[in-house]
């Protein structure tokens, strides 16, 4: 295309420098999960995956994975199905009092996480959710709302209203008409929110460290204190896991988002 | 019966200070098709989706059969409706979009397909069954709206601007097929548009509308031949207008005394009377004029000089100046024209006295 100029030097080297800025600290943490020595390091001799065989052999490793997957999964499912309704309730009514909800469904992504972990922990106390599994899938399903109420309202702006009209007319009811159409329709954002809520918990360390102390033990939690008390390669291998669990809910996400176009 | 009757009492919609639509009335026998005819805002598309039932009125009701239907929401009407731009659920299949009205009905699916395929043959789409709607072109989609709007055997048909994004062409040659399935399967339609060749084939009764009003309700033939308001004579096709004053009307006609000459008018049926010696508005439709050859009389002749003329193929149209009565335009068939038309050409313009037919201005 004429008038479209190629970046400059310039321009082309600072585009380099933050994209290496932001990759380079990830892929530190590759060489050090496969060290052959016995503390937080570079490999000196060779290569060794014993750190790896640690981590899938240790009970509490495997044990901390199992609980963050179960606990991210059962927040996903509350995430999903809280902000996929705000979203559609929001797009239906579609007032000025909406755009107030839409604005206040965001507020756990504007107000920092540690201010949210201090104001649970004085309201999970009385209630008995501290250290509790239920507690923290409550604490990171409703922070993870906002993944879903974007992406879903996404996909509704991009929804055409007559085809709720034309269900409605042909005589589908409310239910139906969600069902059959809205949901098919906007399923990838649905998707798309889910992926972002289920990682936003399964990384999630700030809230849990108030409101979790032994019982419930997240991966996050054990790779933290796994750092306070020792510097164990194995947490190197186990967030060397975890990018990569993570790149492939990613790549699910693009995937998907490719097939709707 | 097959058809529905259906009225609209005193029909209403206003949105705050804004009157949609104002105090309509009017009555459809069962069988017929209606056609809603307006420009954009005249509130011809308010009515249909307050007879679908999307759309609650701020006053009056509508009536199926005589039963009051207004507080129904629109599921429980029953009626099918062919949306603007046919609104067919992109993630489906051409017989799932089909299909769609019967499975909401909790028919089984033997049910299902067999009335599927027989609403898919009557729009001749069978062979299109499995595809999406995006791998079918315009006219195609329209055919599917329409299967997907009778195949549950609906109290009416409600249509949205069906033929609207269509080209030309294909426009003219869906209005046949629409007209044929109307006649086959002899339900009631109504239909909404801005096109008047479209209301002219396709209706038996047409509601012309504007800001909200009904300006006048009937057949196709009647309406063009005796608009009742200014507005009717020229939306409804084209119109000259002539002005003068009325003289001695009576049943049979009337004179318009105008600066120059008189205008016989003879009434071909019932037109609204003006007043003796009030102001009086005729419509005079272009292909009523002749051009007369030299010695040729008509009861009403004017001369004038042509200033400006185009060749339509079939015909020409030309508009002549006059001394007295303005610019007054005539379209001619091209292969009987008496004269080859050319800028500043002195004609006389000759038309019979029942061509014309006295109109109201139209209320402010």
């Amino acid at each position: 295309m004429h008038g479209t100029h190629g970046a400059g030097p310039f321009g082309r080297g600072l585009a380099w420098i933050t994209a290496l800025y932001l990759v380079l600290p990830i892929l530190i943490v590759l060489p050090v999960a496969l060290t052959d020595q016995r503390f937080l390091s570079l490999p000196q001799d060779g290569i060794s995956f014993q750190h790896f065989r640690t981590v899938l052999t240790s009970p509490e490793w495997l044990g901390s994975i199992w609980q963050s997957f179960t606990i991210a999964l059962a927040s996903t499912v509350l995430s999903v199905v809280a902000g996929t309704l705000c979203a559609i309730g929001c797009w239906r009514i579609s007032r000025r009092a909406t755009d107030l909800v839409r604005l206040l469904m965001l507020l756990p992504l504007i107000i920092p996480s540690i201010i949210y972990a201090i104001g649970l922990y004085r309201y999970f106390g009385p209630l008995d959710l501290l250290d509790r599994f239920l507690g923290v899938v409550i604490a990171h399903g409703v922070t993870g709302i906002p993944y879903v109420v974007i992406t879903v309202s996404t996909a509704l702006a991009a929804f055409d209203p007559r085809l709720e009209q034309a269900a409605r007319g042909m005589g589908a009811s409310l239910s139906q008409t969600l069902r059959w159409v809205i949901l098919p329709r906007i399923m990838p954002g649905i998707v798309s929110g889910a992926i972002f809520a289920f990682i936003h918990s399964w990384d999630e360390l700030v809230m849990v460290l108030f409101i979790a102390s032994r019982d419930v033990f997240t991966l996050p939690r054990r790779i933290w204190d796994g750092i306070n008390e020792n510097l164990d390669p194995a947490m190197a291998a186990v967030a060397v896991l975890l990018i990569v669990f993570t790149l492939l809910l990613l790549l699910v996400d693009m995937a998907l988002r490719r097939r709707a176009q | 019966m097959k058809g529905h009757a259906l009225s609209l009492r005193r029909l209403t919609k206003r949105y705050g200070d804004f009157t949609a639509v104002d105090d309509v009335s009017l009555e459809v026998e069962q069988g017929q098709f209606l056609t809603l005819l307006g420009p954009s805002g005249s509130g011809k598309t308010t009515i249909l989706m307050a007879v679908a039932g999307f759309v609650e009125p701020t006053d009056g009701h509508v009536l199926l059969d005589g039963r009051d239907i207004t507080p129904l929401p629109p599921e429980k009407r029953d009626f099918g409706m062919v949306f603007q731009g046919y609104a067919l659920f992109p993630h489906m299949s051409v017989a799932d979009n089909v299909a769609f009205p019967l499975r909401v009905r909790g028919q089984s699916r033997a049910d299902r397909e067999a009335k599927v395929r027989a609403a898919l043959d009557l729009v001749q789409l069978s062979a299109f069954a499995e595809r999406l709607p995006k791998q079918l072109s315009g006219g195609q989609q329209q055919r599917v709206a329409l299967a997907r709007a009778l195949v549950f055997d609906p109290n009416l048909l409600l249509l949205d601007e069906p033929l609207s994004a269509l080209d030309k062409k294909l426009r003219a040659e869906l209005q046949e097929e629409l007209k044929a399935l109307h006649r086959r399967i002899g339900r009631t339609f109504v239909n909404v548009t801005h096109d008047q060749e479209e209301a002219l084939s396709l209706s038996d009764r047409i509601a012309i509308l504007n800001h909200g009003k009904l300006v006048q309700f009937g057949g196709p033939g009647e309406l063009y031949e005796r608009p009742r308001t200014r507005f009717v004579a020229d939306f409804l096709g084209k119109s000259n207008f002539l002005q003068g004053i009325a003289r001695g009307p009576d049943a049979a006609g009337m004179l318009l005394e105008t600066p120059g000459q008189g205008i016989h008018v003879r009434f071909a049926g019932p037109v609204h009377m003006p007043r003796d010696g009030g102001r009086a508005l005729l419509s005079l439709r272009p292909e009523k004029i002749t051009v007369l050859n030299p010695g040729e009389t008509a009861e009403n002749v004017v001369e004038g000089t042509v200033r400006a003329f185009a060749y339509l193929g079939a015909g020409f149209s030309l508009v002549v100046e006059t001394a007295h009565l303005g610019e007054i335009r005539a379209v001619l068939p091209a292969w009987q024209s008496p004269v080859a038309p050319a800028e500043g050409l002195p004609v006389r313009l000759g038309w019979a006295a029942d061509a014309a037919v006295p109109v109201e201005e139209d209320a402010a």
